[in-house]
């Protein structure tokens, strides 16, 4: 299991930066100011070179990612995957997403740019392609724009914890959904989450100090720790669902390809 | 008199602070994209003067209709005019007034509508369609 440090005192000056900022506790709030030019361009290219990539690799279904904030320090290279698929001559992806720093999220199926378009940290698209047969259950699913949120839960939280069921984060509904694909009689999502262990899956571990957490949850309405163990959480281990954790796993479990980058 | 208590007070909001942000830098990046209100132009009178790169339009007139806005564009260099019509009434697209000089960015899947540097609408080709795609699927 991956282990992640993160410290609180390397923060101090971005958080006395911070003092003067408005902060509420519903969260932030969507951002009006327009993309720059530049941006879109980025995010644009991105799609367009990544759509040809995945018409070069012949497959129908792929999980793809985006790195939308740096988050190299605790190792790990991506922050948000989603579900790619084809249609006719276009790839569309169907993926998570919180609104506006709220504590709910929905599904949503959008474009290549429009997965792109949200100023990433970094323009890179990892991709990871899935075995044929994953690919085949999964296809009919993510074309069901109803059946393909049957797992999903609109209460969110950015650290839910992976084994409970009381929020769910985006990578998790991701995982969740391939496991309803793969194994027709799942109808919730503890028995996603008992097919998951049983392939082998294994979230990361981020050791998270107890002010932090207080911080986290007293200014942000989409992360609570409620819902991991009491045991891990008063130590400080918290475990959640992280793309390279399911970029790994999707190998070693030979359910996908080794991912590539794009860029 | 000791000020103590209240460098703890700032201290101690600093480190509450500083802890939201290092939780949402370790949690996944998941916010709605700001980008999915970038409109896409749904019809456009000539689509090869928009498609175009490197183009200077002035907007002639705008004019608000039942689905969103249409505009009147012309081509600085020969005056050249187009229509182009959006179903959005995005942030970008209020700004754009009689006046306002648009610069476009002509690309594999579309053409780039800006001003002053900053992204206010996507004039997609057939194959640019699909790209810019959102719809939500759940509550």
């Amino acid at each position: 299991m991956k282990n992640i440090v993160t410290s609180c005192l390397g923060h101090v000056a971005l958080a006395l930066a911070l003092l003067g900022a408005p902060h509420a506790y519903a969260g932030r709030t969507c951002e009006e100011a327009p993309l720059t030019a530049l941006a879109v361009q980025q995010g644009i290219l991105l799609a367009e070179h990544t759509a040809a990539k995945l018409d070069a690799t012949g497959a129908k279904v792929v999980v793809l990612a985006r790195a939308g904030q740096d988050l190299s320090k605790y190792g790990l290279r991506y922050s948000h995957l989603g579900l790619a698929y084809k249609d006719g001559e276009a790839w569309y992806v169907v993926h998570k997403l919180n609104q506006c720093g709220t504590d709910h999220a929905s599904v949503y199926r959008q474009g290549l740019g429009q997965f792109f378009l949200d100023t990433p940290f970094d323009y890179v698209a990892g991709v990871v392609v899935l075995a044929p047969e994953v690919q085949d259950r999964l296809l009919p699913l993510l074309k069901d724009g109803v059946a393909v949120t049957r797992l999903h839960t609109p209460a969110y939280s950015m650290l839910a914890y992976p084994w409970a069921t009381q929020y769910q984060q985006s990578n998790q509904w991701a995982i969740e959904t391939l496991a309803l694909a793969m194994e027709p009689t799942i109808r919730n999502r503890d028995k996603a989450q008992a097919w998951l262990k049983f392939k082998g899956y294994e979230p990361s571990q981020l050791s998270i100090p107890a002010l932090t957490r207080l911080g986290a949850r007293m200014t942000r309405a989409n992360v609570s720790f409620d819902d991991h163990p009491n045991h891990l959480r008063y130590s400080g281990k918290i475990q959640t669902v992280t793309v390279d954790s399911v970029f790994a796993w999707l190998q070693a479990a030979e359910l996908g390809s080794a991912p590539v980058a794009v860029r | 008199m000791t000020f103590q208590p209240l460098k703890s007070m700032v201290l101690g909001t600093a480190l509450l602070l500083s802890a939201q942000a290092s939780v949402h830098a370790a949690g996944a990046s998941t916010q709605l994209s700001e980008a999915s209100q970038l409109p896409l132009a749904m019809s456009v009178a000539a689509p090869a003067l928009l498609l175009s790169g490197g183009v200077m339009l002035t907007v002639v007139s705008v004019q608000a209709t039942a689905e969103g806005v249409q505009w009147v564009v012309e081509r600085t260099v020969d005056g050249v005019r187009t229509v182009v019509r959006f179903a959005a009434k995005g942030a970008g697209l209020a700004s754009v007034a009689v006046g306002t000089v648009i610069t476009t960015t002509a690309m594999a899947s579309g053409t780039l509508l800006s001003v002053a540097g900053q992204a206010i609408a996507f004039v997609p080709r057939e194959v640019g369609k699909a790209l810019l795609h959102t719809e939500r699927l759940s509550d």
